[in-house]
């Protein structure tokens, strides 16, 4: 009896033929820190190698700030203020990154500029043993609102592992 | 998306692979408890890791699983003749008991000696919860009994049943993880299936197609939190347990028996997904339990191998027609041939090369880290691996409304323990 389409297309003989081609562009994703300790974090990774990533620090937004959008509250990890709008319109992904008690207004901030742009927001915690339940708990609730994915790693190596899934 | 060294260190599974060595430090289930329904019952193939096996039940009701071929000239033990405590190779009669050790070469002088040299590989098979599980590491690390409390309750308040899917232990489980599919793939069965209809958070599932979702570490593994909007600025979430290396919980519907599975490898191309639903607080109903039976909910109507009836060589018994009323998304009836017909397709092992993950995948991707993780650290320096030590193995699912502030974590603590008598925190 001749196989079914199903059961023959679903082997690995047929596998080998799956069509060898990039069957994507590469994803522009900003990394952004929220806040100091979330600065280390990204200057680390911001050393490896990657295709289409880049790294910032949002750490000196200041809600209370007078001319907000003018006081280099956004720039390159290396320091350079850098224009928020404009690097967040290019990105297909913008991915947070808050420590555990830390004031996290900047994820408001941001979280603004990508709804009216449409770019997609991911917020990831990398989490401190030496910190109670009760302060992550804190953390979080400042995040939830302005993150459709929110991500709890207990040390920085996920994030490493999380941008080269994502194909950083 | 992973290089490809990474697809082949998770999804490699046989003897002296890395993976392979991780898996082998768990007990796993292997059979169902019916499938040796008496003593000197016949034995019945088992494979496992890639290991050819056989279990068999003997004259005083112990079990064993061991090598499947009779270290004389090779034959299948299959053949054997289970009788007076043992089982007998039908070629020229070498008989075995359930650890292995060879116990009569009738073709020696008995007192020669000579049978206690031969020894086949064996594993302990134990009974627990209707399954019978093994454990495939080494004799001396062999970790306590499992705890899972679907298997812990009394049998009138637990179901299993398994089904032999053509893929890789990985993709099947990561379907287990993945909450983002269920508004989509299973959209017709909320409403259709006796087992998850008419829940209260099935409207929020309808009316919330974009949930947000939250993944944290556990100490077994991961919790992986679904949040849709409720009534008065509350959450409704829906929280996902799994446990190193292969099991998840799905949470529950209303007062429906709660689910999930175990996913266990037969080989790098198949593996066994085990389904259990259960009550921790009372019987299944006689309604319930023919449901389960059917093969309605998570469970899969098979045949006497265990094999879907819907399968990839009746292509899934497709239904273009249902597809298009909107009755199923893909065509495909049924909770279970939903998700395994797309794994299946998938081809044996999917190819990780060519994915491209979004934000909302943090489940998989997170599961997929630390699998790397503590594969490598149990292989390299012996760590016990999360999911080992029985008090990881007593949680629970939950669905719950929360304030929006909370951490489900911490606000659903007691809820992702189990706690003996006590239902199931539920919407």
């Amino acid at each position: 009896m001749a196989m079914s389409e199903s059961a023959r297309m679903a082997t690995a003989e047929e596998a080998r033929f799956r069509i060898n081609a990039p069957n994507s562009k590469p994803r522009i994703i900003r990394i952004v820190a929220l806040d100091q300790p979330a600065e280390e974090t990204v200057r680390r990774l911001s050393m490896s190698d990657w295709k289409s990533a880049s790294f910032y620090s949002a750490a000196r937004y200041n809600s209370e700030a007078k001319d907000i959008d003018k006081n280099g509250w956004f720039c390159a990890i290396s320091g350079e203020a850098q224009d928020a709008e404009a690097e967040i319109a290019s990105a297909d992904l913008v991915v947070m990154i808050g420590s555990v008690g830390q004031q996290e207004d900047a994820a408001r901030k941001l979280s603004e500029i990508c709804r009216a742009r449409n770019v997609m927001t991911t917020a990831l915690v990398v989490g401190d043993q030496s910190k109670t339940d009760a302060a992550l708990s804190k953390t979080l609730a400042q995040l939830r609102p302005y993150a459709l994915m929110l991500v709890i790693a207990s040390a920085e190596d996920y994030v490493e592992d999380m941008l080269s899934a994502l194909r950083a | 998306m992973l290089r490809k060294e990474q697809n082949d260190y998770l999804t490699q599974t046989g003897p002296g692979t890395p993976m392979g060595n991780m898996f082998r430090a768990y007990w796993m289930p292997a059979l169902l408890a019916k499938e040796l329904p008496e003593n000197e019952c016949p034995p019945v193939r088992v494979k496992i890791l890639s290991e050819r096996l056989l279990a068999f039940r003997d004259t005083d009701g112990r079990y064993g699983l061991i090598d499947e071929f009779c270290a004389h000239r090779g034959v299948s033990l299959w053949f054997g003749r289970n009788e007076h405590s043992g089982l007998r190779c039908p070629y020229h009669g070498w008989k075995y008991d359930v650890t292995g050790q060879c116990i009569d070469v009738p073709s020696e002088p008995a007192e020669s000696g000579f049978c206690n040299k031969v020894k086949l590989k064996s594993y302990p098979l134990i009974e627990k919860g209707g399954v019978l599980w093994t454990y495939m590491g080494p004799a001396d690390k062999q970790p306590p009994e499992p705890e899972w409390e679907f298997a812990s309750v009394p049998a009138d308040q637990t179901y299993t049943s398994k089904r032999w899917q053509e893929s890789n232990w990985l993709q099947a489980m990561e379907g287990g993880i993945d909450s983002s599919h269920v508004s989509f793939l299973h959209s017709g069965a909320l409403e259709s299936d006796p087992l998850f209809k008419g829940a209260k958070g099935n409207e929020y599932n309808l009316n919330d197609l974009k949930p947000h979702f939250e993944v944290v570490e556990n100490d077994g593994g991961l919790l992986i939190g679904a949040r849709r909007n409720a009534e008065d600025g509350k959450y409704y979430w829906r929280i996902t347990q799994w446990v190193m290396p292969a099991f998840t919980m799905i949470p529950p519907r209303g007062d429906h028996p709660v689910h999930g599975h175990f996913w266990v490898p037969i080989d790098d191309e198949n593996c066994w997904a085990w389904s259990f639903d259960y009550k921790p607080n009372r019987k299944l109903s006689t309604t319930e339990r023919a449901a389960l039976e059917r093969g309605e909910g998570i469970h899969s109507p098979v045949d006497e191998n265990f094999y879907p009836v819907s399968n990839k060589g009746n292509d899934y018994l497709m239904d273009r027609g249902a597809q298009k009323r909107g009755e199923t998304y893909s065509g495909v009836h049924g909770f279970a041939a939903q998700d395994y017909s797309l794994q299946e397709s998938m081809g044996p092992i999917v190819d990780r090369t060519k994915e491209n993950l979004v934000s909302t995948d943090n489940g998989v991707i997170m599961a997929r880290h630390r699998l790397m993780r503590s594969c490598k650290a149990f292989n390299d320096k012996g760590t016990l691996p999360p999911g080992v030590d029985p008090e990881h193995q007593k949680v629970r699912s939950a669905s719950v409304v929360l304030p929006p502030d909370q951490m489900f974590k911490e606000a659903a603590k007691d809820a992702l323990k189990t706690k003996p008598g006590v239902a199931h925190a539920s919407v």
